[in-house]
């Protein structure tokens, strides 16, 4: 440590070479650090919990053009079908399907509309009373819907749903107090009384600013179009998926089964975006430090081979080969340090742009911090095995001209 | 043909001033061939990095072929001694990329020379070395005799009327020294105007004129020739 | 002499083989990085239409009532009513304009060949095909009778056509959507189309539809949307008579309007027809808002291009800084090695200018190679891109434009950092070189 006059010295001599790598460091520092926070904020925005068993549902659209049944009715033989179907737990009609990307949304009020009062904005689903079951999400109170609280029609009645069961985030922000349970939240002008509580259970658009507000409301419209949620025990589920169309063909054949995809499947297809992004992010960072690694590597080497006769002369004068090691790591660490110095300024700065112009949350200081470090290990680590081969130098290189 | 009129170099470093030329005047004519010597340290190799132009004056006038070189910029100075200047080093300085053959064409390429001309100028120029056979070799093929004698045609071969040789034979044992020293002699007969730097007395006093540098200036003439060069210096 | 700096340039670079080979992987890395992520940005935000796009407006109109809010920008719908979009078709107005939605049939013919399957339809005017440049195979759009009396006719696509007729003229022949028989009244050829411009709502890069049918069909056959529908007040709907009366929004409208007087008139008569629909009620405004976007604002407005990949380019670029600096140091390493030798040169009488050249021509070749490596890279890199994300297989593909910068871009990058080296190389006093060392 005695020594970091000199090398100061030295380095203030051959300056542009350490300001490309103190550039370097810099540059390498911002963006790991900013990448490295995009990166787990994907990472936890990918792997959050869902409340569904994703691995044992599927869903596939049908599409009816048949016009000599009755759709509705059609539907319930449908139905108790695939109930029976060996590896099937449950089986439903679901007016869309979650972590899909694609579904309904509106307000749900204290009052009913046109009047103004607290109103939240939560995705829907119309689905029977084996939703709870078909979707293996966790009821924490209140009780199922009843077959009889089922609307079933492909007609309009006069008949109007009147209960719902909705997600424990929905029901909060409605009544913050937490006595939400049995209460009346309006769906529009209709009245639906809350009979169950789901702990968690996302809707169809993870990216929504309100993903976890969900409801199930117990409707049955029969449509030409129309989706079907299936579970199957763990590990049916491809078994199942292969024979669902000729299964469903089999009970009445003028129509097309299509999309029959996992649920798992769906949420991919939605998040494919920051999937991709992470990857990519995922790559970059690694080169990056290879590169810069490699930069310092190059460098270093570089150096000794120009200070050959010098490292020789202080061999032949009395160095000792650790010397000389610690010479090149504190020669780097210098470097480095400024290096990242000036690379915490250039991440918060580029934290900071990132923040104005796009979505991303403020930088945490400890990414920077975590990030320096390993710069700082990372460069030495690359110093160490030139610095190795320089303090071989043979103190005789000192007395023969090169 | 080369005149310096009191001709001034001063190395600035961080602390001291050290002045490698003062005031230093000198004549050389058309034809001669003159030796250079002097210590170590006394200015020799900074004359003739000037009189070839590689590095500026401070002060004075330095005259070649009647050109003042202190007016030229550096394209102009580049053009000059590419056209009448031929280097001869110590260490001979060849291209260690390049073979025989390339190294000469180096300052034809620079003259901008077409190809077949360049051709017959490097066949002729390493016939008069005697190396002709071995055109396509790489110098560190080479004995140190022989590179030289390379760099030697390399320096013929812009048909240069001046040769500045610095210690063309320091690297040499004292047979290839003679070698070298011979054919100097017979560029010099056929015509080219030598100067050449040298601490080697033996081979300075084969040289019709001998100049001495001290401390940066002329100091003394050791006169072994004829009266006609002794008139000439006394002239400067 | 450049050729001779090339032959120059070609030995340096085997003379120090593992430093010259680590700066081209470093400029073909960086290359590699920045195309990949510039490829997918520049499929993105290329022109999908470049002869008209500036001539396709979409049409925006503000519905909402004062004090209601949209997640756009600008808080305007993006998309009509029905019933406005029925009455801007109908204007007695001279340009070409179109109304359309997206839905589906299950497809089928009168026979057991082929196996019934699901097509995704767009329900629209026959100006469509001249507007958005489509060409036909076989026969042509249907005309305006037709699209008046909601004909059941459909124009198809060459790949339809190949399925269900093994690309025979199939104009005049007859298919199944659901529950009726149409008649193919033209088939399209392929329409390779990367931005689903004229209607964003299912992801904008999504598949063009298989079927064309007269707009005057939704009314017809009650289709529904299989786009985005939505409302900003409550109202009940049982009917789709009521549906189509209501204030959900639905469709996509778009106009031409060739010149700047057509656009004013055009804006006028919106204007005028905004007016005209608050006698009865709508438009509960105290300003009238109208947004005309050409195709290329339009993309903007609708983010085409993700946030994810703005701050991808951004960073790549970023890379490639380092991967110059990275450049830099190493030319400067070898470029000063080689003052003995440059020393030699000045002295055979090489300008500056010279000596500068041969470097300049030095770090280009190094470009050049990297840049070629770095296209290779990219291509793997797109590769990976397209194989993560069904709809950017398209995307995930370099053009010719991008082809042609990468060596560019590459060689632009190798001479600014080697300017630096070659102009400290070719200043340096040679006298100092000359002496034996």
């Amino acid at each position: 440590m005695l020594e970091i006059k000199p090398i100061f010295n030295a380095l203030c001599r051959s300056k542009v070479g350490a300001v490309l790598l103190l550039i370097q460091i810099a540059i390498t520092t911002a963006i790991v650090s900013n990448a490295a926070f995009i990166i787990q904020d994907r990472i936890s925005y990918l792997n959050q919990e869902t409340g569904y068993p994703e691995q044992d549902i599927f869903k596939f659209n049908v599409m009816t053009f048949g016009t000599d049944i009755n759709l509705s009715q059609q539907f319930e033989l449908d139905e108790s079908m695939l109930r029976k179907m060996p590896g099937v737990v449950d089986a439903a009609l679901s007016s869309s399907i979650p972590l899909s990307g694609s579904g309904s949304a509106s307000s749900f009020n204290l009052k009913p509309a046109p009047q103004e009062g607290l109103s939240v904005r939560a995705a829907y689903i119309f689905i029977d009373d084996h939703a709870i079951n078909t979707y293996g999400v966790n009821l924490i109170a209140g009780r199922n819907f009843t077959e009889d609280e089922v609307l079933v029609t492909n007609e309009i009645t006069q008949k109007r749903t009147n209960v719902t069961i909705v997600t424990k985030a929905l029901l909060d922000e409605l009544y913050p107090d937490g006595d939400g349970l049995g209460k009346i939240v309006y769906f529009g002008d209709l009245p639906l009384k809350v009979i169950g509580v789901i702990g968690k259970m996302k809707g169809p658009w993870l990216k929504d600013s309100k993903p976890d507000n969900f409801a199930f409301i117990p409707y049955i419209k029969a449509e030409s179009y129309t989706q079907v949620a299936v579970r199957t025990e763990p590990g049916q589920r491809a078994t199942v998926m292969k024979e669902i169309e000729n299964a469903m063909l089999a009970n009445y054949s003028k129509r097309v089964i299509n999309n029959i995809k996992g649920l798992d499947e769906l949420k991919n297809e939605y998040t494919a975006q920051d999937r991709l992004m992470m990857r990519m992010l995922i790559v970059l960072i690694t080169i990056l430090v290879l590169i810069t690694a490699l930069g310092i590597f190059g460098l270093t080497l570089f150096n000794i081979s120009k200070r050959t006769k010098q490292i020789g002369t202080r061999r032949a004068l009395g160095a000792r080969k650790s010397a000389i090691v610690s010479y090149f790591l504190v020669e780097n660490a210098l470097i480095c340090s400024l290096g990242l110095a000036l690379g915490v300024v250039t991440a918060i700065l580029l934290g900071k742009m990132l923040m104005q112009y796009f979505s991303v949350a403020a930088l945490p200081p400890s990414y920077i911090a975590v990030t320096a470090i390993a710069v700082l290990l990372m460069s030495l680590l690359a110093v160490l095995a030139p610095a190795k081969r320089a303090a071989n130098i043979s103190p005789s290189i000192a007395t023969r001209t090169i | 043909m080369l005149q310096m009129n009191n001709v001034s170099k001063v190395y600035q470093t961080e602390m001291v001033q050290t002045h490698a030329l003062r005031d230093f005047n000198l004549q050389v004519n058309e034809g001669e061939f003159i030796a250079v010597t002097g210590p170590s340290g006394s200015g020799k190799t900074t004359f003739l990095n000037i009189a070839g132009m590689l590095e500026p004056f401070n002060e004075g006038e330095y005259l070649l072929d009647g050109v003042n070189v202190g007016s030229l910029n550096d394209n102009q100075r580049a053009d000059l001694r590419n056209q009448k200047i031929g280097f001869i080093f110590q260490g001979f300085n060849l291209i260690p990329d390049l073979n025989l053959y390339e190294n000469i064409e180096v300052p034809l390429r620079y003259r901008g020379i077409k190809a077949n001309e360049r051709k017959r100028r490097i066949e002729q120029c390493l016939e008069q070395v005697g190396l002709a056979s071995r055109a396509k070799h790489l110098p560190q093929q080479l004995s140190g005799g022989q590179q030289q004698r390379v760099a030697i045609a390399r320096a013929l071969a812009g048909e240069p009327r001046f040769l500045l040789a610095d210690e063309p034979t320091g690297n040499l044992d004292s047979l290839m020294a003679r070698q070298v020293m011979e054919l100097l002699e017979q560029i010099n007969r056929d015509g080219a105007t030598i100067v050449m730097v040298t601490h080697d007395s033996e081979l300075a006093r084969r040289a019709p004129r001998n100049i001495q540098v001290v401390d940066g200036q002329l100091a003394d003439f050791t006169l072994y020739q004829g009266a006609q060069t002794i008139k000439t210096a006394s002239g400067v | 002499m450049f050729i001779h700096y090339l032959d120059l340039s070609w030995r340096s670079f085997k003379r120090t083989p593992l430093v010259s080979f680590l700066m081209v992987l470093a400029i073909a890395i960086g290359i590699g990085i920045t195309m990949t992520s510039l490829s997918v940005y520049h499929m993105m935000s290329a022109d999908p239409i470049p002869e008209k796009s500036s001539q396709l407006y979409s049409v925006q109109l503000q519905t909402m009532d004062d004090g209601s809010t949209w997640w756009t920008e600008d808080n305007m719908p993006l998309q009509l009513t029905y019933q406005d979009a029925e009455n801007l078709l109908n204007a007695p107005t001279s340009e070409k304009k179109v109304a359309m939605m997206r839905t589906g049939f299950s497809v089928y013919l009168d026979s057991d060949k082929i196996k019934p399957f699901i097509g995704s339809a767009r329900m629209t005017t026959p100006d469509f095909f001249s507007m958005f440049d489509l060409s036909f195979l076989y026969g042509g759009a249907w005309s305006k009778e037709q699209e008046n009396s909601a004909a059941p006719v459909v124009v198809i696509t060459q790949e339809i056509n190949d399925k269900l007729f093994a690309g025979k003229n199939s104009v005049g022949e007859l298919i199944y959507l659901d529950d009726a028989s149409y008649q193919v009244a033209g088939v399209i050829n392929h329409w390779p189309l990367n931005i689903k411009y004229y209607d964003l709502n299912n992801g904008a890069f999504n598949q063009v539809e298989e079927l064309f049918m007269p707009f005057s069909l939704i009314k017809a056959k009650e289709l529904v949307s299989w786009g985005n529908s939505n409302g900003w007040k409550h109202e009940n709907t049982p009917t789709f008579a009521d549906k189509l009366q209501s204030e959900q929004v639905w469709i996509q409208f778009w106009a031409e309007l060739n010149t700047l007087e057509q656009k004013q008139a055009y804006q006028n008569y919106l204007l005028a027809y905004m007016q005209e629909q608050q006698k009865r009620g709508r438009f509960n405004r105290k300003e009238l808002e109208y947004k005309l976007r050409d195709v290329n604002q339009w993309m903007q407005y609708n983010n085409v291009v993700t946030e994810d990949n703005k701050i991808l380019v951004g960073l790549s670029f970023m890379f490639l800084g380092v991967c110059l600096a990275n450049i830099l140091g190493l030319l400067l390493a070898k470029f000063l090695r080689r003052a003995p030798e440059v020393g030699v040169r000045r002295a055979l009488g090489a300008s500056k200018r010279q000596i500068f050249l041969q470097h300049l021509v030095e770090v280009a070749m190094l470009g050049f190679i990297g840049g070629m490596l770095g296209i290779v890279l990219a291509q793997l890199g797109l590769m990976g891109v397209g194989q993560s994300y069904d709809y950017y297989e398209n995307l995930a593909t370099m053009d010719l434009t991008m082809l042609l910068s990468a060596p560019l871009i590459a060689i632009t990058t190798c001479i600014l950092a080697g300017l630096y080296p070659a102009w400290l190389v070719c200043k340096t006093n040679p006298a100092i070189y000359l002496k034996s060392q």
